[in-house]
């Protein structure tokens, strides 16, 4: 085993107890610790590297019994036990095996096979499933969703496909409890009354529902910050985002790149609908400036959560401050932006922006994917945490090697969240981050900590001036790029 | 300061070295040292435009006379300005050094006498470069003759003899020419224009050349020279980035002659699948065409519509034919195709995840960062097929011809062909939906070279200045004679 030199006289956990504590981490990670925060980011890397490797071996044995494609892909590297943290880095999925499917299998609604595609990438058995009557992706996920513990999150590329996350529902449930742990408290001190049972404001400036996480986010904000009240809840968008229309518009996006809209492969059903689309569009901006008035006036002086990716935030404070709006939330009120840039360059100043708008001091930002149970947010430092239950490997770009978990890295970020439920906690990201491992964090936090400086992997390459003639998808992904920043 | 890694500037005969700052070194990428762009772009255009005279007191013979010479200069074994160019653009390269060498090798054939005859003569006409071509019509007689231009060329970098070809287009229309160069590839040119400088430094031809480096997308400097005062073409090479970018700068007086990014595909039909020998070739040539150069170039094939058909007998045809051009590939000779400089780790993790998944996909190789073979076993591509580089093929089976449209569209280049009988009916329809150049499959790369047409559009005739003359004959009743009524004035 390779776990970093002890800090502390306390020998490491061993045997029975380690497995147990893996257990109680993979299980129920914030009742384990009290549903302190504290208490989370407090763990000696050591104590929490012992921990994961435990983990890591029951559930690569658990697992390979479940997930046909995690059994195969181990079978061929040969790999039954791992023996250092930095072993289990081939066993990391990358995040393209969630859209191996032709494509045509959509087109043709052939949900059938879609669900036995499904179905070896994930733990829970959706082979019984009857997917027959489907006649939408909207259909075929709520079918499972109705079905089955899954509820599958989907995202869409430039190129027109969608990838399905074999996320669970208590993946979901892990993922918003952590946002709850994070945000509601102070780090250092314990948690108050309110901080775990009040009822709290939540601001999602998205839709209402959907399958992408974001779109579903809310359903489950409702349950662990609003304790179900509706009136709690507060979205932009009151409506569903439907999956089959951001499909549409992925494909109509990268037919118009190529040329040819004309051989968009979609179903007259779908194509029938582009009308729809094109209203709620239109609707858009009407239900946005609503949205800013209702919560200037409706949430000033009260506790909010307010959680959604930067653009977003971003979009509400501009427009807001444009119509004369502010806002004033309440003491212990949180704004945390984070993620889905998408190649969009957010404009200098924007973070005061939103701080004017919203009334506050500071803002947090969030890492973490839809692949991704565990999500990290910033400290007073501007690092983000990880939480002790989660490895990072950090991978040379070229040759996918770990580098040493020591000293500062940079490299591609591969994680393992081994409260992962639905599917292999084991995930390759696009990402190129920073560590510092062997320099504590100064927020007192022992957990690692990322740099601020994440960068997509696609974007730094490239480099500046290199010019060939023949055609990449980095080309074209400009001329997509106008689109896919408004997450339709 | 250090006198390494020097993209030398080369105004009309002048070798610059000075002033030099540091460019590039980004994510790994090598530093290179270039002449300060902004205290060279007073001398980089040519200014009066009567100066390009001097270039029509030569005959086109006269012009050829310096090419040809030029080309034994460029001699690998001989000459040190091009062997230096070549060591250094092993690192800036995205081919290897024994493609990049092999280029360099090659690049006096180029400049071939007889060659850049025969090319001249279809893509534009030699008489129309020489001189006034006279044609009697509708009672008038019309001289047209192809004047050169003042053109910047923002060339690309997969492959060192873009450079040379650029400066060959320039001298054969008479124009004056001003090579940007591009961060990939920003020492080979130099080295030919410094190979100039020293043989004939007042030669018209070498009077008209300029190189530089500067960094594209420097607005401060493009916004200053990119006007219609100093150049009257602007033809830029691939990359939609470097390509969009440039549009900004274009207007009346000021054209874009533009070589967009493309990617290329090919076709095999049922007949190239019958025999086990046929197979075989089949899987030959469509290794050549994926893998000679490392698919580093637009005419590099990335997809292949294979007329399998879908059924059991399609896909186990298909697979084995997915192995014979893997083996194909791999045997390669050296110096047409190595194992790719790096191979692209994006790529990697999206082959990595379909063999993972192979209900619908099989890959063959590709462990290695050597190359692979993705067989797709439904009649559609890959996701994605537009980021298949560095040896790395998709083949698609297909029930009907239909079907294999969807290997072109407007982003397509070159088509390889198999068997030939495919040609007259897929030229027709695949022109129709963007393709470009359609050639017998295993053939890319060796054919004619580029000699008329280019990415849709013929470049050497667009490089050129259209003139007419008009003169009336006898027959053409002047308008001051006719009465009312008696004239027609037509477009």
């Amino acid at each position: 085993m390779t776990i970093a030199a002890p800090t502390t006289a306390k020998p490491p956990r061993a045997g029975a107890v380690l497995e147990s504590d893996a257990s109680s981490w993979m299980s129920d990670p914030y009742a384990y610790f009290g549903m302190s925060n504290t208490r989370v980011h407090s763990v000696p890397r050591r104590d929490a590297e012992a921990v994961q490797l435990a983990a890591m071996n029951i559930l690569l044995e658990k697992r390979r019994a479940e997930i046909p494609v995690l059994a195969k892909f181990a079978d061929a590297q040969d790999i039954r036990r791992i023996a250092s943290l930095d072993d289990m880095a081939p066993l990391l999925f990358e995040h393209n095996v969630y859209k191996t499917y032709p494509v045509s299998l959509l087109a043709k609604q052939r949900y059938d096979q879609l669900t036995q595609w499904l179905g070896r990438l994930t733990t829970h058995d959706v082979s019984g499933v009857d997917v027959s009557k489907c006649k939408s992706i909207d259909e075929w996920l709520m079918t499972l969703q109705a079905a089955t513990p899954l509820d599958v999150a989907t995202s869409s590329g430039t190129s027109g496909t969608m990838s399905f996350f074999p996320k669970s529902k208590r993946d979901y449930t892990t993922s918003v409890v952590g946002f709850r742990v994070q945000l509601a408290q102070k780090f250092g001190a314990e948690p108050t009354h309110g901080d775990l049972h009040d009822k709290l404001h939540m601001l999602a400036p998205s839709y209402r529902d959907g399958h992408t996480s974001s779109g579903r986010f809310p359903e489950y904000f409702k349950k662990v910050f609003c304790l179900g009240d509706e009136d709690y809840l507060h979205v932009a968008f009151p409506h569903k985002i439907s999956s089959d229309l951001m499909w549409l518009a992925a494909r109509l996006r990268a037919a118009a790149a190529k040329g040819d809209v004309t051989r968009v492969d979609v179903p007259e059903v779908l194509l029938a609908r582009r009308a729809e689309l094109e209203r709620m569009q239109k609707d858009a901006p009407g239900q946005q400036s609503a949205f800013i008035a209702r919560v200037a006036k409706e949430l000033t002086g009260k506790r909010v959560f307010a959680m959604g990716t930067s653009p977003m935030f971003y979009d509400v404070a501009r427009r807001g401050l444009a119509e004369g709006a502010r806002n004033k939330f309440g003491p212990g009120s949180i704004l945390m932006g984070g993620g889905g840039h998408k190649g969009m360059v957010m404009p200098e100043g924007w973070q005061n922006d939103c701080l004017e708008f919203f009334g506050l001091e500071r803002m947090l930002m969030g890492y973490g994917m839809t692949e991704m149970n565990s999500f990290s947010i910033t400290c007073e430092h501007g690092h983000y945490h990880l939480l002790p239950w989660v490895t990072l490997f950090i991978l040379d770009l070229d040759t996918g090697k770990p580098k040493p978990r020591s000293g500062t890295q940079t490299g591609r970020a591969g994680f393992f969240d081994m409260t992962h439920d639905g599917t292999w906690g084991g995930i390759l990201t696009g990402d190129q981050i920073t560590v510092d491992w062997d320099t504590p964090c100064p927020c007192g936090r022992t957990s690692v900590a990322i740099k601020p400086t994440i960068q997509r992997v696609s974007e730094l390459q490239g480099g500046d001036d290199k010019i060939s003639c023949a055609a990449t998808p980095a080309a074209q992904a400009e001329a997509l790029d106008y689109l896919t920043s408004f997450e339709l | 300061m250090s006198t390494k890694n020097i993209s030398y500037a080369v105004i009309r005969g002048k070798v610059i070295d000075t002033d030099l700052v540091e460019f590039g070194g980004r994510g790994g990428d090598l530093a290179f040292q270039a002449p300060d762009p902004h205290k060279l772009i007073g001398q980089l255009p040519l200014g009066n435009p009567s100066k390009l005279d001097d270039l029509y007191q030569l005959s086109f013979e006269e012009i050829l006379d310096y090419l040809e010479e030029l080309g034994k200069l460029l001699d690998f074994q001989k000459n040190a300005y091009m062997q230096e160019a070549c060591e250094l653009s092993y690192l800036t390269s995205p081919k290897t050094p024994r493609l990049v060498r092999g280029a360099y090798v090659s690049m006096p054939a180029m400049f071939e006498r007889e060659r850049i005859k025969r090319w001249c003569e279809l893509s534009v006409g030699i008489r129309y470069l020489e001189g006034w071509v006279e044609t009697p019509i509708n009672d008038s007689i019309v001289s047209i003759r192809a004047y050169g231009s003042r053109a910047l060329h923002i060339v690309a970098g997969n492959g060192p003899m873009l450079g040379a070809l650029t400066l060959l287009r320039g001298a054969v229309t008479r124009s004056d020419t001003i090579i940007k160069v591009p961060s990939n590839d920003p020492f080979t040119t130099a080295a030919i224009a410094r190979t100039m400088a020293d043989f004939a430094p007042d030669h018209p031809v070498t009077k008209h050349l300029t190189v530089a480096y500067w960094r594209g997308g420097d607005e401060k400097f493009e916004q200053k020279l990119y006007q219609p005062h100093n150049i009257e073409k602007i033809m830029a090479w691939g990359g939609m980035a470097s390509v969009k970018h440039v549009t900004k700068y274009i207007q009346p007086g000021l054209e874009l002659i533009s070589l967009d990014p493309k990617r290329s595909a090919s076709v095999v039909g049922e007949g190239a699948l019958q025999t086990d020998a046929l197979l075989r070739e089949t899987a030959s040539r469509i290794a050549c065409d994926v893998g000679v150069g490392n698919q580093t170039a637009c005419s590099s094939c990335r997809v292949v519509y294979v007329m399998s058909g879908t059924d059991k007998a399609g896909l186990e045809k298909i697979s084995r034919l997915g192995k014979l051009v893997y083996e194909g590939i791999m045997k390669l000779p050296g110096d047409l195709s190595t194992k790719p400089k790096r191979y692209d780790p994006q790529l990697k993790a999206n082959v990595d995840a379909l063999r993972m998944n192979d209900d619908w996909y099989e890959v063959v190789g590709g462990q290695d960062g050597e190359g692979a073979v993705i067989v797709s076993h439904t009649a559609e591509a890959v996701e994605f097929a537009e980021a298949l580089a560095d040896r790395t093929v998709n083949l698609i089976p297909v029930d009907t011809l239909d079907e294999v449209l969807a290997a072109v569209d407007s982003y397509t280049q070159t088509v390889g062909i198999f068997p030939d009988d495919l040609m007259p009916v897929l030229r027709h329809k695949m022109a129709l939906h963007g393709g470009q150049r359609f050639v017998s499959l295993g053939y890319a790369f060796t054919g004619p070279g580029l000699v008329g047409p280019q990415d849709g559009i013929e470049p050497l005739r667009r490089m050129c200045k259209w003139i007419v003359t008009e003169r009336p004959t006898s027959k053409l009743k002047p308008i001051w004679e006719r009465a009312e009524g008696e004239t027609a004035l037509v477009a």
